[in-house]
């Protein structure tokens, strides 16, 4: 049963219930499947409680489903001898940029994982100096973690993640810390990433905004899968949002209260530009 | 001037190597009942910079004056001080350590040395001003409160010295949509029905932009604006290359503006924006 | 935000002995206390201390550096001096007060101690000035490697080691802010008896201990997350190079303790 080449992650019919505790007859996740495919990259919505964090580290082995399973390229998380590989392919970004970094210097933290594998101490230097280039991490390497900003602490976690030469980085609200530039520093190094290396993003996001830049919106509700589609698609359906307690961008939200005024908006509007568009289109018209 | 800094420097290690400067040359005055904002970028010096406001940190030269008075050192002055100004840090659920709400609530009037009966009264008082009920929670564990509710606790604890500023540390890092509405809902409350003076520092323009009356801008620990609200958030290019955003209802309004629609710029909520855009267009329709 | 938090007392710099490998810095900071509690005359110890303060210039540290390390061991050299110089007999009586007397010999011993122990502390302090904290954990590390046939597990405890300096200055900061958030809320950490002031840390104890574990288990995670397994074998991004001038620094030191040995000095 190999699976499809372009096939990075796969989730079959997925439980998990954490062990013990008020949660033991209610699972945390229920009947997910999905697939994620080489190069894609996809937002995971939902409210608080969803069950998105636990999803997330299904896919990295920190968790190993109740029931069902899942394959990271075809391997499945649950078999212990394999774990290494599981977790180069996919690497992971946590939210607290402090907690996640180990050692004593950007260098060696970003030389972390790579020590885990045991390579040689000169493959590792070539490799940390390339990737640490690679996000214009240079002058920092010799620093102590303590003394970055935020956005940078996170970028030296990517580094950390990319240096594997992962296939998947899973992230886990990136940003929920960090002030709107770092915020704008860690999106784009994670785009380029995606569209320049082909790496798959899972991205768990509060933010509408950074939800709607994603190719493809999942959404879990009460652990199970709510959504799963364009982010153009799901991320515009308004009534379906706020039904789930989520909001659409300021665009959305906006072109739905004008249309409520009888404005004759199209309904695939999801950024700024295209409502600013839309709105003055309009007054040419009239 | 009822609450502000004269000529503020702050020097951290001041005569060592490691000596760095926080925060230099800061004057500026907020007005009684005034809802102020202190931004800029992480780093910039707004942790540095609220926590003078209160005495807890001290000016390295230049004064911080409230009510017209210099702050001074003298300890039975500053605990006083601390009553009148309230001071929530960031993150403020971190700093829980009691077994039950009430306890953890009660921890500022029992210093202030409030007989129990007084103590309760408050307690009370506070949890109920947050929007929280009291019956329900006090004899709950704050530890295994929702992220929502710890952060209101957190702000309740201070509330209960019946403060007059009300100074908040990023009070919505770290929540969700839902939760930093509610949290905003509730400073506007404070403000309007209470009469509280109520500063914040902020990364969320989204919501905060529309509340404030007046702004501060700090980059790297030197004032870069100061003003009226509908002032400072006119410079837009200004805090765009500080690395600050506008709310985007704001940035849909400049683009409407560029692309020659004659609406206003100031507009900061999806309310005010709806209204904006009906008035110009159905201006011009008739 | 506190941004100059050091570790430790490591004072960054390039000289000869900053670059010494911090393996043989510690094997040669053992030979040179071996060869301090082998000298047996006054001239041999101010020798030493002369030769203590040479690489102190050379390593280019600051005096005050040098009577900051030496403040802690104050007390102690003044219990042993008191203690040898009126608890020790022999010699010529240079003092007496009532039944007590002080005798040259003891006189002579209590100055020899406190000499030594000064100059041993003096050569301490020089290693832990010029190395920084994560060498020095690494260079103990190797030397406690012999114990993992014991069963000890010595790379894990490096590991912790490492962590620990990691997060040092986190928790320094952490511990800050949080004392300044409970002044905020009208707590007193100064004033009351002793018994008081422990039961005023509560609020700050706590808060601490909970932010660590949080810490500790999201760290955990991390670490599992970027494929750190307890036991599995790993390499190191930097490799701890022995050169020649090592060798060199180390044969010197050699020959010097011989030297000491075979003329009784």
């Amino acid at each position: 049963m190999a699976a499809q080449p372009s096939t990075i992650i796969e989730a079959k019919d997925v439980d998990f219930y954490y062990p013990g505790g008020e949660d033991a007859d209610s699972p945390a996740l229920s009947g997910i499947n999905l697939t994620v495919n080489q190069g894609e990259y996809v937002a995971l919505v939902g409210p608080n409680g969803s069950g998105k964090t636990t999803f997330l580290k299904l896919l990295n082995a920190l968790l190993i489903p109740t029931h069902g399973q899942v394959l990271v390229k075809g391997i499945s998380t649950a078999v212990e001898s394999t774990l290494p590989e599981v977790r180069r392919v996919c690497g992971m970004i946590f939210q607290n940029p402090d907690n996640q970094l180990v050692a004593t210097t950007v260098e060696e933290d970003i030389a972390f994982g790579l020590e885990n594998l045991a390579l040689p101490p000169e493959e590792i230097r070539n490799r940390v100096f390339k990737t640490a280039a690679l996000l214009g991490l240079e002058k920092l390497l010799s620093q102590p973690p303590h003394l970055l900003s935020g956005g940078e602490k996170q970028r030296v976690a990517i580094a950390g993640v990319l240096v594997m030469e992962p296939e998947c980085i899973l992230m886990d609200e990136p940003t929920a810390m960090l002030d709107p530039a770092g915020r704008r520093d860690v999106l784009n190094t994670v785009r380029e990433l995606n569209r320049n290396r082909n790496i798959a993003v899972i991205h768990v996001t509060h933010f509408p905004e950074e939800a709607a830049g994603t190719d493809r919106v999942v959404i879990l509700n009460e652990g199970k899968l709510a959504a799963d589609g364009a982010s153009a698609e799901v991320m515009t359906d308004l009534q379906f949002l706020h039904g789930l307690g989520l909001q659409g961008t300021t665009a959305v939200e906006l072109a739905a209260l004008l249309r409520q005024d009888s404005f004759p908006l199209p309904p695939q509007i999801l950024y700024n530009r295209e409502l600013v568009d839309s709105l003055c289109s309009l007054g040419q018209n009239s | 001037m009822f609450i502000g800094t004269e000529q503020l420097t702050h020097t951290y290690m001041p005569g060592t190597p490691f000596a760095t400067k926080a925060l230099h040359d800061i004057s500026f005055n907020f007005k009684q009942g005034d809802f102020a904002l202190i931004i800029g970028p992480s780093g910039s010096g707004k942790s540095t910079l609220i926590q003078h406001l209160n005495g807890l940190l001290k000016p390295t030269s230049g004064q911080v004056v409230f009510e017209g008075k210099n702050i001074g050192s003298d300890k039975q002055e500053l605990l006083r001080l601390r009553k009148r100004i309230g001071l929530v840090f960031q993150m403020p659920e971190e700093q829980f350590f009691s077994e039950t709400v009430f306890d953890e609530v009660a921890f500022a009037p029992r210093n202030q040395g409030f007989d129990e009966n007084e103590v309760e009264n408050k307690v009370i008082e506070a949890l109920e001003k947050t929007g929280l009920d009291p019956n329900e929670l006090r004899m709950r564990h704050p530890f295994q409160l929702s992220a929502g509710q710890k952060r209101l606790v957190a702000i309740a604890a201070v509330l209960s010295l019946n403060p007059e500023v009300l100074i908040l540390d990023e009070p919505t890092v770290a929540l969700d949509t839902a939760y930093r509405k509610n949290l905003f809902d509730l400073l506007t409350g404070l403000n309007h029905k209470e009469k509280l003076t109520i500063i914040i520092s902020t990364h969320h323009l989204d919501e905060a932009a529309a509340l404030a009356d007046r702004v501060l801008v700090l980059k790297q620990g030197e004032l870069a604006m100061f003003g009226p609200a509908v002032e400072v958030f006119g410079r837009r290019e200004e805090l765009y290359s500080l690395g600050l955003a506008l709310p985007p209802v704001t940035e849909i309004m400049h683009g409407l503006a560029e692309k020659g629609m004659p609406v206003s710029t100031s507009v900061y909520t999806l309310q005010e924006a709806r209204r904006e855009i009906n008035k110009v267009k159905r201006r011009d329709r008739s | 935000m506190t941004r100059s938090i050091t570790l430790g007392q490591y004072i960054p710099g390039q000289s000869f002995i900053h670059r010494l490998n911090p393996r043989l810095k510690i094997l040669i900071l053992v030979l040179i206390l071996v060869l301090l509690f082998l000298l047996e005359t006054f001239g041999a110890l101010l020798a030493s201390l002369a030769a203590a303060l040479a690489m102190f210039a050379l390593a280019g540290i600051p005096f005050s550096y040098l009577m900051r390390g030496l403040r802690p061991i104050f007390y102690i050299a003044l219990f042993a001096l008191i203690i040898y110089f009126f608890f020790t007999s022999g010699g010529v009586v240079l003092l007496r007060i009532g039944f007590i007397t002080v005798e040259s010999e003891g006189v002579e011993q209590g100055l020899f101690i406190v000499a030594r122990l000064v100059v041993l502390v003096l050569f301490s302090l020089l290693v832990t000035l010029t190395t920084t904290p994560l060498s020095l954990t690494h260079g103990m590390g190797y030397f406690l490697k012999p114990l993992r046939y014991a069963g000890l597990p010595t790379e894990e405890v490096a590991m912790i080691m490492a962590v620990a300096l990691r997060f040092i200055p986190t928790l320094m900061e952490e511990s800050q802010r949080l004392m300044r958030a409970q002044l905020a809320r009208g707590a007193d950490f100064e004033t009351g008896s002793i018994f008081r002031k422990a039961g005023n840390m509560v609020p700050l104890i706590v808060p601490l201990f909970v932010s660590a574990f949080r810490r500790a288990d999201e760290l955990a995670l991390a670490m599992e997350a970027r494929g750190y397994r307890i036991g599995a074998r790993r390499t190191r991004m930097h490799e701890d190079i022995i050169t020649l001038k090592d060798w060199g620094a180390l044969a010197l030191v050699l020959v010097l303790v011989a030297l000491v040995w075979a003329f009784s000095l």
